[in-house]
């Protein structure tokens, strides 16, 4: 028993990712709306699991924040707003379905040949692995909030600023994109 | 520990089902929450880059990223609500007014 909770802890990353792919695969095949909202939710926890994983707790704080708290609840409300439509959806995936695989296929294979070696090669010469190490850096663990704030208001103040403007013209141009004709 | 190997992989693996789903989906709010899937994997890769360099910048970019897929969300939705009004659909090959 002891060894299993022990396996899972070393593992969870995969298992958060195998969950998050599950549900955006869900998401992306399921019919209704509803039902693909929910699979984004569900791949936005697990995602949220994974950075936990990855020693970056705040990012997966604020992950489950901004997406399940705020994005998610956008999404539904917009849903609930539009889905009430009198012509049902004819077909779910598009025609040019085929070319869109090829697509991806190609893709796919791409990716393949130029991560083959890192990928399923024995051994390059320094392995892609993480590197506890170098992780002190980070003050993994116990101030990873502080470092990231660091991150962001020292090194990386104006792309910071920028996105405050980036985020109030957005909320601007969604409320005048989104308000009636006769006000 | 997760190795970098496996980050790379379902980072890759996500991005591809974000662009099947873009690409294959005929509802507008679906393709909307597949681009937030692409983003998603992109910041699992900052994420991983930065705990594999041991510096925080990765980080601190990703929470930019997502400050970015917020302000996204908030237009595309607006666009999709205004286009629900004019056209009485949310279904894109509905929408073809510039086809003349």
């Amino acid at each position: 028993m002891e060894h299993f909770i022990q396996m899972i802890g070393r593992n969870m990353f995969a298992i958060f990712g195998a969950m998050a792919l599950g549900g955006a695969a869900f998401m992306v095949a399921s019919r209704t709306a509803v039902h693909s909202v929910l699979g984004f939710l569900f791949a936005m926890l697990c995602i949220a699991g994974c950075f936990l994983s990855l020693e970056a707790e705040f990012l997966g704080m604020a992950q489950i924040l901004v997406y399940a708290g705020g994005i998610v609840v956008l999404f539904l409300f917009v849903v609930m707003l539009v889905e009430m439509s009198k012509k049902k959806e004819k077909e779910v995936f598009q025609l040019q379905s085929r070319y869109a695989i090829v697509a991806v296929l190609l893709g796919a294979a791409a990716f393949l040949g130029v991560f083959r070696k890192v990928l399923f090669g024995a051994a390059s010469p320094e392995a892609l692995v993480l590197r506890p190490e170098l992780a002190q850096g980070l003050n993994v663990a116990s101030q990873n909030a502080q470092a990231v704030s660091r991150g962001l208001f020292a090194d990386y103040l104006l792309p910071f600023e920028i996105l405050s403007v980036i985020l109030l013209v957005a909320l601007v141009g969604a409320v005048v994109l989104a308000k009636t004709e006769r006000v | 520990m997760a190795s970098m190997n496996a980050v790379l992989l379902v980072s890759f693996l996500l991005f591809s089902i974000g662009i099947i789903g873009v690409l294959i989906r005929r509802n507008a709010l679906v393709i909307l929450m597949c681009v937030e899937l692409m983003l998603n994997a992109a910041n699992l890769n900052f994420i991983a880059f930065a705990r594999h360099s041991g510096s925080v910048s990765g980080q601190a970019f990703a929470l930019l990223v997502m400050g970015f897929a917020a302000a996204e969300v908030a237009v595309g939705l607006a666009l999709v609500v205004a286009l629900y009004r004019k056209r009485d659909t949310v279904q894109v090959d509905d929408i073809n007014l510039l086809k003349g």
